[in-house]
């Protein structure tokens, strides 16, 4: 019966996965081999139908194929002795035979592999090559998928059993699978990389050692002079020639008067006179060059009219010949003019000490960086602070208030938030308007509506509860009534609003959609007002409303979507709202900073010993007392550990800020990128390094003793 | 005068800590609380100054009932009555003094007290509170560099300064060795005597019950098992000893 039992339940195993283990009665076990074998097989699947991966991407094929082989035979290899030891572990003596056998398969391995590698990348054409892989790929999954249907009808029987039963070969095999289907999926190609890593040497060298780029170089030349005359002064004697001097260089050009080349329209050169130039005095087996400078003092390199780079003898002199160039002379300068053959040898560069432009800017960068990253710590700390305390469920979670506070309280918020609004246009419009001082008067008004909206909220709330307790019955359940009707109703309207204009819209197009949204709104207030009176009804007079968990449940909310959308988008949206530079980085920075902080803080206040809560409550405390004894030293240190946490990343952040535009050293390394000055780029690379380093160690270290 | 009438408390996760717990207390009691661990001690004790909210039942404390009363009302009960915790719970990285000043925290302006600034004379009385317990001269030492038996008797400065009419010790002594407990309930029974404070002290040795109790509530499994004066627990037969702690337990040197 036992032995039927089994072989029932591996039959079902190798129709469906896990199966057997289910009737057998491992459900969850079942399950999740039902899960993994599905999963992989259909990724499988889905892999191989993309067999047109890479198409044109031929050359590392062949490569990658002995690539994929060795990867899979080194996990084949960790399957086997994983599923060797889950089933005969228990024989001691087979132990040393199986070691042998391992060590055996292993050496074939680094052999073969070592052997047939370099010949199978020689000999295989790529479009084979790309068959191959394919080929390879599609071995490799379905050994790997045989034996995990395998292992399961295998597991199955031993559930079956009763015996013990291990994940391991499930889970190598799994991991062998998924591994080789993802060097396929990525494109891996670790020899393509090597292959082709010598054309990012130069760049990389650049950006690794920028330091040339950071100072500023004297070039040192030596130069010498003559003057030629164009055209001979007819009358006159043109300049005399020079002599060779000793000690500093010379050059002696022969006739010191003649004619210009003249080119014509069609660009053709007629010669001038040709001249003889003999120098001395330069450094033995380095060039010169001959620049010409022409009446207005405009120097140029001649063209077209003789050698003007010229290998100077060991004995430091020279010779050589040139036509006087072409020179444009403008038309009021009439008769012979005055002009000039420079020889100019250049020298070593002359090291300064001076710091570069790029890295006084970077510098300048740099500190911009750390500066919008301190600036937005700080502005987030402000206002992640309170956030946290309401974000806490150790704080919030006792809090609560009867319905005739709630409703207090909604009136409240929305008055508060009225005020705000209407004090923060008045200043708005005093600052000159929303359009001149957007940012200013956005941030005031956010305050005061926040703020406004928390005061009424907290005021109205607690006169409305006290109030009622001194009401009649009917008073009460007048303002219960009545106010969650309202808020019902207040609720409802912008829903069915949004439900029209939203999810109608896409059905039904803008235009039908709009003609039925005030119906839709009404709709929707009827809707919030009688859900919200059957709560008034349910709730009764006493509630309690769980008005903490409520607020604690939407900040959270607001934190971790704030959270989730990257600093780089938030940057996107700050130079859309204030354009470029710091300032944007800076707003990028805040908000997330906020949302960070403020989930890092509460976390820090979830975790804090309740003990002197309760004792400071025991004195007869009220809530912000008992926050500033009992809550703020045990956080204290938390919070400053995870501000300078964050000012460490917002410094990182902010270089990656700088990409979109924020301000500060990411937006003139990019800028270096796209101008391809890798070397500037470097030097912005150092300096965001150093710095990051820099304050992770003190930041590091300054947490270590507060915590 | 306390009177606990009905007094059940149900969690959250459905554990009942106490069911239909009815007792009175005169003034200048010493009521100590028997019970082993998780038979309701604790919360019993803080039901009545309301740390934790009870499910049903009142409490009646001089004839206010302090389940009725709303936020400000509990804490103006609450200055008056003090609480000694095991952990003593101070505010480790707050100065002694401020630990003990926080004692005042209901009857000082609360706005100053947010900035952990209080009148010369509040300070003058934390002092001498310090010194009842002979610790003025460590006033401004960190609690966290305080032993444990010093950080007790900072607790109970903590609650000298309320002015207690009442006072809740839940297992002062259960953290300290032998000596300091003595120690401590001296203190306790300094206040009981010299300035009529009521007390209602949980313990766990029953030496320390007969030697300081006036009175004995045994609590086993939320309920009230026994009541009986100080001399019915000098009486106590192993049989009522049993019925509190539990069929395996032995006396402990008595």
């Amino acid at each position: 019966m036992k032995v039927l039992k089994r072989i029932g339940v591996a039959l079902l195993s190798l129709l469906v996965p896990g199966l057997g283990q289910a009737v057998a009665g491992a459900v969850r076990r079942g399950f999740y081999v039902f899960l993994g074998t599905s999963i992989l097989s259909g990724l499988s699947i889905f892999v191989a139908a993309q067999r047109a991966r890479f198409p044109e991407e031929v050359y590392g094929t062949s490569a990658r194929i002995f690539f994929i082989l060795l990867l899979s035979s080194f996990f084949l290899l960790v399957a086997l002795r994983l599923i060797y030891l889950a089933l005969i572990r228990r024989v001691a003596q087979d132990e040393i035979l199986y070691r042998v056998g391992e060590g055996l398969f292993l050496v074939a391995v680094v052999v073969v592999f070592t052997l047939a590698g370099p010949q199978l990348i020689e000999r295989v054409a790529p479009p084979q090559a790309e068959r191959l892989l394919y080929m390879t790929l599609l071995l490799v999954m379905a050994v790997v998928l045989a034996g995990l249907w395998l292992w399961n009808v295998q597991d199955a029987w031993r559930v079956a059993e009763g015996r013990e039963v291990s994940w391991n070969g499930f889970i190598a095999l799994v991991l062998l699978g998924t591994l080789v289907l993802g060097t396929r999926v990525v494109g891996i190609d670790l020899p393509k990389a090597i292959r082709e890593y010598r054309e990012t040497e130069r760049i990389l060298g650049d950006i690794l050692w920028p330091w040339r780029a950071a100072f500023d170089y004297k070039a040192t030349e030596l130069r010498a002079t003559a003057k030629v005359q164009a055209p001979c002064p007819p009358g006159s004697t043109p300049p005399p020639v020079n002599q060779p001097k000793e000690g500093e260089p010379w050059v002696v050009v022969t006739p010191t008067c003649g004619e210009l080349s003249v080119r014509d329209e069609k660009g053709k050169l007629t010669y001038g006179t040709l001249l003889t130039i003999r120098g001395g005095g330069f450094v033995p087996g380095k060039k010169v060059k001959i620049k010409w400078e022409n009446p207005i003092g405009n120097e140029f390199t001649p063209r077209g009219v003789g050698p003007t780079e010229i290998e100077v003898g060991p004995d430091g002199t020279f010779t050589t010949q040139l036509y006087i160039p072409d020179v444009v002379i403008p038309s009021f300068a009439k008769g012979p003019q005055i002009h000039k053959l420079h020889v100019v040898q250049p020298g070593a560069l002359e090291f300064t000490g001076k710091l570069s432009r790029e890295m006084k800017l970077a510098l300048q960068a740099m500190l911009e960086s750390i500066m919008i990253g301190l600036m937005a710590t700080f502005a987030g700390m402000v206002f992640a602070v309170p956030m946290s305390f309401l974000a806490a469920r150790n704080l919030m979670f006792n809090l609560r208030t009867s319905p005739q506070g709630l409703v207090g309280g909604v009136f409240g918020l929305v008055l508060g938030g009225y005020v705000g609004w209407q004090v923060a246009a008045r200043v708005g419009s005093m600052l000159g308007g929303i359009e001149k001082a957007p940012v200013s008067v956005a941030t005031l008004g956010f305050l005061l509506v926040g703020g406004g909206a928390v005061l009424g909220f907290r005021l109205l709330g607690r006169a409305l509860d006290r109030l009622s307790q001194r009401l009649p019955t009917w008073a009460r359940a007048a303002i219960r009534y009545g106010g969650f009707a309202l808020i019902g109703a207040g609720l409802g309207w912008p829903l069915g609003l949004g439900y029209a204009h939203g999810l109608l819209a896409i059905a039904w197009g803008e235009e039908q959609a709009a003609a039925v949204a005030t119906q839709m709104a009404q709709i929707g207030a009827g809707l919030g007002a009688l859900a919200w009176l059957y709560l008034a009804y349910r709730w009764g007079e006493e509630g309690p409303v769980y008005i903490g968990q409520w607020i604690y449940t939407v900040t959270r909310l607001i934190l971790n979507v704030v959270r989730s959308i990257e600093p780089l988008i938030w940057g996107l949206v700050g130079v859309i709202w204030v354009g470029l530079g710091p300032f944007a980085g800076f707003i990028a920075l805040t908000i997330h900073t906020i949302a960070a902080l403020g989930k890092l803080y509460s976390e820090a206040i979830e975790s804090i010993h309740p003990g002197p809560i309760e004792a400071i409550q025991s004195t007869g405390a009220n809530r912000l007392q008992t926050i500033m004894f009992a809550v703020l030293p045990q956080v204290l240190p938390h919070f400053t550990a995870f501000s300078l946490y964050r000012w460490d990343i917002n410094v990182r952040m902010s270089t990656v800020i700088g990409l979109v535009g924020g301000g500060g050293i990411g937006f003139l390394l990019i800028q270096w990128i796209r101008q391809v000055q890798y070397e500037h780029a470097g030097l912005a690379v150092w300096l965001i390094a150093i710095t990051v380093s820099t304050l992770d160690f003190i930041s590091a270290s300054v947490r270590k003793r507060l915590v | 005068m306390l009177r606990v009438e009905h007094l059940t408390k149900v969690y959250e996760n459905g554990t009942v800590a106490l069911k239909d717990v009815s007792f009175t207390v005169e003034d200048g009691e010493f009521l100590v609380i028997i019970g082993l661990s998780g038979s309701g001690k604790s919360t019993l004790l803080r039901c009545i100054n309301r740390i934790i909210e009870p499910t049903e039942g009142r409490i009646l404390w001089n004839d206010i009932d302090i389940t009725a009363l709303n936020e400000a009302e509990l804490r103006r009960v609450r200055r008056e009555i003090g609480f000694v915790f095991q952990e003593f719970n101070l505010v480790e990285r707050l100065p002694v003094l401020l630990n003990v000043l926080a004692g005042r925290l209901g009857y000082v302006n609360p706005w100053w007290s947010l900035f952990y600034y209080f009148p010369k004379e509040e300070q003058e009385r934390a002092l001498v509170a310090l010194e009842t317990v002979g610790l003025r001269e460590k006033a401004y030492n960190r609690a966290s560099d305080l032993s444990g038996g010093q950080k007790q008797r900072v607790g109970i400065a903590r609650a000298l300064v309320q002015e207690p009419k009442m006072l809740l010790a839940d297992e002062p002594v259960a953290s300290l060795d032998p000596v300091l407990a003595h120690s401590i309930m001296g203190y306790l029974e300094r206040l009981n005597q010299e300035r009529g404070v009521t007390i209602l002290c949980s313990l766990h040795y029953l030496d320390l019950v007969q030697r300081y109790a006036t009175r004995v509530i045994g609590l086993r499994d939320g309920r009230i098992v026994y009541e009986g004066t100080r001399e019915d627990i000098r009486r106590m037969t192993d049989e009522e000893f049993k019925q509190i702690y539990g069929e395996e337990a032995q006396r402990l040197g008595a």
